[in-house]
């Protein structure tokens, strides 16, 4: 009798304690190619914040993230192509220049406070940027990884690809500059003088390096 | 020393018809209380400490399945007691062998009723009848004694001799008994299918004309929603509310262009302090309890969900999945809750009225529930099929550079510290939105608010949102002990994220007690019946 009671209760019993005892641990991230750096340059976890810059380990490449607070690195501020003696100063918005903003305002401004560490900040190239698409974005957000790169705003983002000439009705002003549209993922060319968005980015950073290995 | 019952076992067999609907009841049963405690777990944590024992996913519809089978077994061995005792009289029931195990079946017998009783009860979703959920837990509980003694004890009493009885059939199965196995399954399948194609409140939705004007103020004073037929029905299991129980009475109309939804709840309290910051000797605060887990239910505001849907299952549309995991290849939640999703391309409508983060823009906040979302390696919670319609413009944030459980750095302060003066309680009813431009970005230099400061942390960057999220129109009244809500949509939006609505579109409705996802819920789809 004893030998069947045993049988017969020691097992669920173990099951039932080996249940209580074995709770779920919590979720954890995943291995993933983009890392979030902050803004000294210091790597943090995936589910960590604020962060100030995002190192894509597939390209190598640091890219500067966007915020909402109305600092140099808001989301909402626009800016016209400008670099060294060509494309058009000052004619996009922002409320960290005494005058309109230009595209050389932001990376002089970045590279001046050392953000993440580096002062090579500059304009992406157009295949650079596109390394961003997203196509799994969210239902109406741009087409990134908004969780990485938040406050992109839907809408067109500079590149560095300059002097190209214009077509349609902005023939007559001859060139501008390339930039990608985060609604649709197009490359499209559109005069210097346009308010577009900028992300820049930067490469040889020590904090991608040293994330990467 | 041989016994009455030693002998009995080894010399009487039971019959194979009796094997067939004893193993029967005793699946049906197994399936009941794991999948019915599985749903138990929403309510009662102590439950999910053996969470890793019952079953994930779709345990609704399971524990409706083997509610079915269980009752049809227990109807039919319920007729075969009547026969026998019409055929046999009194005298046929044994009176002089009444021991411990007939003791013990009988109770089982009396604990199975109630059990059956109080879950079709509950399926009614009566509002009148109050919530015989906590009747029904008892019962399981009961059934669970009663493996026990019943079991139990004649396994302790014969070890495998009796499993061999129970389980052995006698002879060959006939013909007759896979016919009486075939007509039994068919019953049960029949039942359960019929049951849930035809178990639905109905709500008629009255027709008025298009120049009548229907105001979304929460104020419902159009003559016009008099005349609507109203329905009221329990809803329970949710966090804060009385035994978790808040009735809800619906009334709807419609113009052929849009339909209108008059929703009241009971709510004693109007909660619109949602997770507000404190200033501690250390920094700002989140007030909260259970939001680091996405399962706040102190400082939250009060909400409600209307789930629309051109299907009609039980478990809110097929897309109620329980279960810290219920998906293998996902993420686990926080809360151990479960995931809302679809199991198929289907698109689910979810209207999510929220007292702070939407009332004042006077909108629900149009969602929708689809396939499960890809896995996003920088987002902490994953919601599967829960996801927002796409939107143009504007929306709240949260007044935190990043949420942290000990402290959090605001994006905003109030540009003047009167600003916050009216927040000295967290009772209060002051309005508990942040309009942007009143306060100012964060500033260690300006951070100089004494311990104890309070200060809301919804933040409207503008009035309201703008393209396929702000679908639905909504505004709701908190008063003496009620929230009263109307609601206003195109029956038809256009938009992929939308169901259209039209006779035969089948809602849920759940209430939220400041709590952020612990909810109220009915059994029964509510049918639309549009005039």
């Amino acid at each position: 009798m004893w030998r069947r009671a045993l049988l017969l209760f020691a097992p669920p019993a173990c099951v039932l304690l080996v249940a209580i005892l074995h709770q779920q641990p919590p979720p954890t991230p995943v291995e993933y190619h983009l890392g979030k750096i902050d803004r000294n340059g210091e790597a943090m976890g995936a589910w960590s914040g604020p962060w100030a810059c995002v190192c894509d380990a597939r390209t190598g490449l640091l890219w500067e993230v966007k915020t909402d607070d109305e600092g140099i690195h808001h989301g909402d501020w626009s800016y016209s192509w400008y670099r060294e003696d060509f494309g058009v100063p000052n004619n996009g918005d922002c409320y960290f220049e005494e005058e309109r903003c230009d595209t050389r305002d932001l990376i002089r401004r970045s590279n001046r406070e050392r953000l993440c560490g580096t002062d090579n900040w500059r304009l992406p190239a157009s295949a650079e940027l596109q390394t961003l698409l997203y196509p799994q974005a969210k239902e109406g957000a741009p087409l990134i990884d908004t969780d990485y790169f938040p406050k992109t705003r839907r809408g067109d983002y500079w590149t560095r690809d300059g002097e190209k000439p214009l077509q349609g009705v902005y023939r007559h002003l001859k060139h501008g500059a390339v930039a990608i549209d985060f609604i649709a993922g197009e490359q499209v060319t559109i005069p210097y003088r346009n308010a577009a968005f900028v992300r820049l980015v930067a490469d040889a950073s020590k904090a991608c390096h040293q994330l990467r290995k | 020393m041989v016994t009455f019952w030693d002998s009995a076992v080894t010399k009487y067999s039971k019959s194979n018809l009796w094997i067939l609907f004893h193993t029967a009841a005793v699946l049906a049963l197994l399936v009941n209380l794991s999948s019915g405690l599985r749903i138990a777990t929403l309510r009662r944590p102590a439950i999910a400490q053996i969470a890793e024992l019952l079953p994930d996913g779709r345990v609704h519809q399971l524990h409706f399945l083997g509610a079915c089978a269980l009752t049809a077994i227990a109807c039919a061995y319920l007729l075969f007691r009547l026969y026998t005792l019409i055929r046999g009289g009194f005298r046929s029931l044994d009176w002089k062998n009444f021991d411990y195990h007939r003791c013990v079946i009988w109770g089982g017998c009396a604990v199975l009723a109630v059990s059956l009783a109080s879950g079709w009860l509950l399926l009614s979703d009566t509002a009148a009848l109050g919530s015989p959920r906590e009747l029904h837990f008892a019962a399981a509980l009961g059934m669970l004694l009663y493996l026990f003694f019943h079991g139990g004890s004649y396994l302790l009493q014969y070890g495998r001799r009796a499993l061999l009885l129970i389980l052995r059939p006698t002879r060959q199965p006939g013909g007759r008994l896979l016919a009486s196995a075939a007509v039994a399954t068919g019953v049960v399948l029949g039942g359960w299918h019929f049951i849930a194609g035809s178990a639905q409140h109905s709500l008629p939705v009255l027709r008025v004309s298009v120049s009548t004007p229907i105001h979304i103020d929460g104020a419902a004073d159009e003559t016009e929603w008099t005349s609507a037929q109203p329905l009221t029905l329990s809803t329970e299991g949710g966090a804060n509310f009385a035994n978790g129980n808040t009735p809800v009475t619906l009334r709807a109309l419609h113009n052929t262009r849009e339909i209108y939804f008059l929703i009241s709840w009971r709510d004693p309290t109007e909660s619109l302090t949602h997770l507000p910051l404190r200033k501690t000797e250390n920094g700002w605060q989140v007030q909260q309890d259970g939001f680091h887990r996405f399962d706040e239910t102190r400082y939250y505001e009060d909400k409600f969900a209307v789930l629309l849907s051109d299907a009609c299952d039980f478990g809110a549309a097929g897309t109620a999945h329980l279960g810290r995991k219920p998906l293998d290849n996902k993420p686990a939640n926080w809360h151990g809750h479960g995931y809302h999703y679809s199991d198929s391309d289907r698109i689910h409508d979810l209207w999510h009225w929220k007292a702070v983060r939407t009332n004042d823009m006077y909108l629900a906040d149009d969602n929708f529930i689809g396939p499960p979302d890809i896995r996003r390696p920088g987002r902490r919670r994953y919601t599967a099929g829960y996801r927002k319609d796409g939107k143009e413009s504007g929306s709240y944030v949260m007044n935190w550079q990043w949420y942290r459980p000990d402290t959090v750095i605001p994006k905003r302060l109030p540009r003047l510290a009167e600003q916050l003066a009216r927040y000295e309680s967290a009772g209060g009813d002051s309005d508990w939105v942040i309009p942007w431009f009143d306060f100012a970005p964060y500033a260690a230099e300006n951070d100089d608010f004494p311990e104890g400061t309070l200060m809301p942390s919804v933040i409207y960057s503008s009035n309201r949102f703008e393209g396929d999220r702000a679908d639905v129109r909504a505004r709701a009244r908190w008063r003496d002990g009620r929230w009263t809500l109307e609601l206003a949509r195109p029956l038809d939006t256009g938009s992929a994220k939308d169901v259209a609505i039209h006779t035969g579109t089948c809602l849920w409705v759940s209430a939220f007690d400041r709590a952020q996802v612990a909810h109220t819920r009915h059994n029964r789809p509510i049918r639309l019946e549009l005039e």
